[in-house]
């Protein structure tokens, strides 16, 4: 049997492959106590954290903003990091926030903090850990401009890894409600055919939208 | 109408002069930053001391200049956080000019200022991250003008490259970062320091502080 094959054939399939090359891996592991979703009440809103104190990275507030609209989405209420941060000062700084449970019991013992995190009705706190970073480069693309026209030549891939991890407090009982972790891979391409052709994969967006997702799942907002 | 030829070869060579003065123009820029965010107020029990914050001019209007094309102006923004700090570590607190005679209420008289502001940006420290030091130093005396001592304070802010849309920016958030860890420090071990702590303990009890 012949297949035929022309030239937008083969076109459409380097397209394919190419664009099938830019799907990220995503792998998220979880723990909860219980099986049962966490009941939030109408008053009652959890505050998303990032964690700030690693020496190379800080958690980006965008991906806490990515994951703050997934639980909005929930009709879960967020309080903004900022607000409860500032609300707080100089309790949740980079050099004073509570990286344990036994700290933030001994924070909450001061009445004055206790009242103010009552008074923001905080009832959960979820801190976020991570980043995404670029670990492997390679090719090489050149671009030239001259009297008669000008066009790229060549190809560039790159790889990313995100890894987040997210832990859920409950500031009312002070104990731990859950963990998570997400583990988002893929290669981005740059192809250059006359002009240059991006196919980026969305790594960090698809960890942004399965921790939301699973982090949505742990609250039962009423 | 005077017609005027210019040597062709003197033509190039002023357009290449210009566009040499162009491109090293470009690559020699300097950037001035001024920190305009409000800090928050504390959250702390304040001790029933009294104390005079002198604030001089150096310490006001203060701007660093941590590499020869970068200049941050601090002045504002650190008078207005240690005064909320203060105001949250003494129950008495009176910010004065050097002219300026202490209150009676006061027993400690406390004179902030910058020892050293450095910075590093992604091309420095081969991370993807802006950092900035500051160095404050306090010299604590009691009213009676008895030093108790100098107490240096390390502060540390860094951003990421990526969360904001510019060094300058980038630059701005970390000096932010690194004044309210200054403030962090501060409310922290200010009674923690060995001469404060043994001056706090020998003070009589006042009425009503618990």
């Amino acid at each position: 049997m012949k297949i035929l094959c022309n030239r937008h054939c083969i076109f459409a399939l380097l397209l394919l492959l190419a664009l099938g090359g830019c799907s990220a891996t995503t792998t998220i592991d979880e723990y909860r106590p219980s099986a049962e979703p966490i009941t939030l009440n109408s008053m009652e809103k959890i505050v998303l954290l990032g964690r700030r104190d690693a020496g190379h990275y800080e958690t980006d507030i965008e991906f806490i903003n990515c994951i703050r609209k997934q639980l909005n989405r929930a009709d879960i209420e967020v309080l903004d990091q900022q607000t409860f941060i500032d609300g707080i000062y100089p309790w949740f700084e980079p050099r004073t926030a509570p990286r344990a449970l036994p700290r933030l019991k001994r924070l909450l013992q001061q009445p004055l903090v206790k009242a103010e995190i009552d008074r923001q009705a905080v009832r959960y706190l979820v801190w976020l850990d991570g980043s995404t970073e670029t670990q492997e480069k390679s090719g090489s693309i050149s671009c030239a401009v001259g009297p008669g026209g000008g066009g790229c030549l060549g190809y560039a891939q790159w790889s990313k890894l995100s890894t987040y991890e997210g832990t859920i407090w409950d500031l009312q009982l002070l104990e731990e409600k859950g963990r998570l972790r997400v583990d988002s891979e893929g290669t981005s391409y740059l192809i250059g055919v006359v002009a240059p052709i991006p196919l980026l994969t969305p790594v960090k967006n698809d960890a942004c939208t399965s921790m939301g997702t699973q982090l949505t799942s742990f609250f039962s907002p009423q | 109408m005077i017609n005027r030829k210019i040597p062709a070869n003197l033509l190039t060579q002023l357009w290449a002069a210009l566009i040499l003065l162009l491109v090293i123009s470009g690559c020699s820029s300097s950037t001035s930053i001024q920190i305009n965010s409000q800090f928050p107020k504390v959250l702390a029990e304040p001790k029933p001391i009294g104390a005079a914050i002198l604030f001089n001019d150096n310490f006001i209007n203060y701007s660093a200049q941590p590499t020869k094309n970068i200049s941050i102006d601090i002045g504002a923004a650190q008078q207005q956080l240690f005064t909320n700090v203060f105001t949250g570590l003494f129950s008495h607190t009176q910010f004065i000019a050097p002219s300026e005679p202490v209150a009676q209420q006061v027993s400690l008289v406390i004179t902030p200022s910058v020892h050293e502001v450095q910075i590093s940006t992604p091309s420095d420290n081969y991370l993807n991250v802006f950092e900035v030091w500051i160095k404050y130093n306090l010299v604590i005396k009691t009213a009676d003008g008895e030093a108790l001592t100098n107490w240096f304070i390390a502060a540390y802010g860094k951003t990421p490259d990526s969360s904001a849309k510019s060094k300058s920016a980038a630059i701005e958030n970390a000096t932010i970062t690194a004044i309210r860890d200054a403030g962090a420090k501060l409310m922290l071990d200010f009674y923690r320091i060995p001469a404060v702590y043994d001056w706090v303990s020998k003070q009589p009890p006042k009425e009503g502080s618990g």
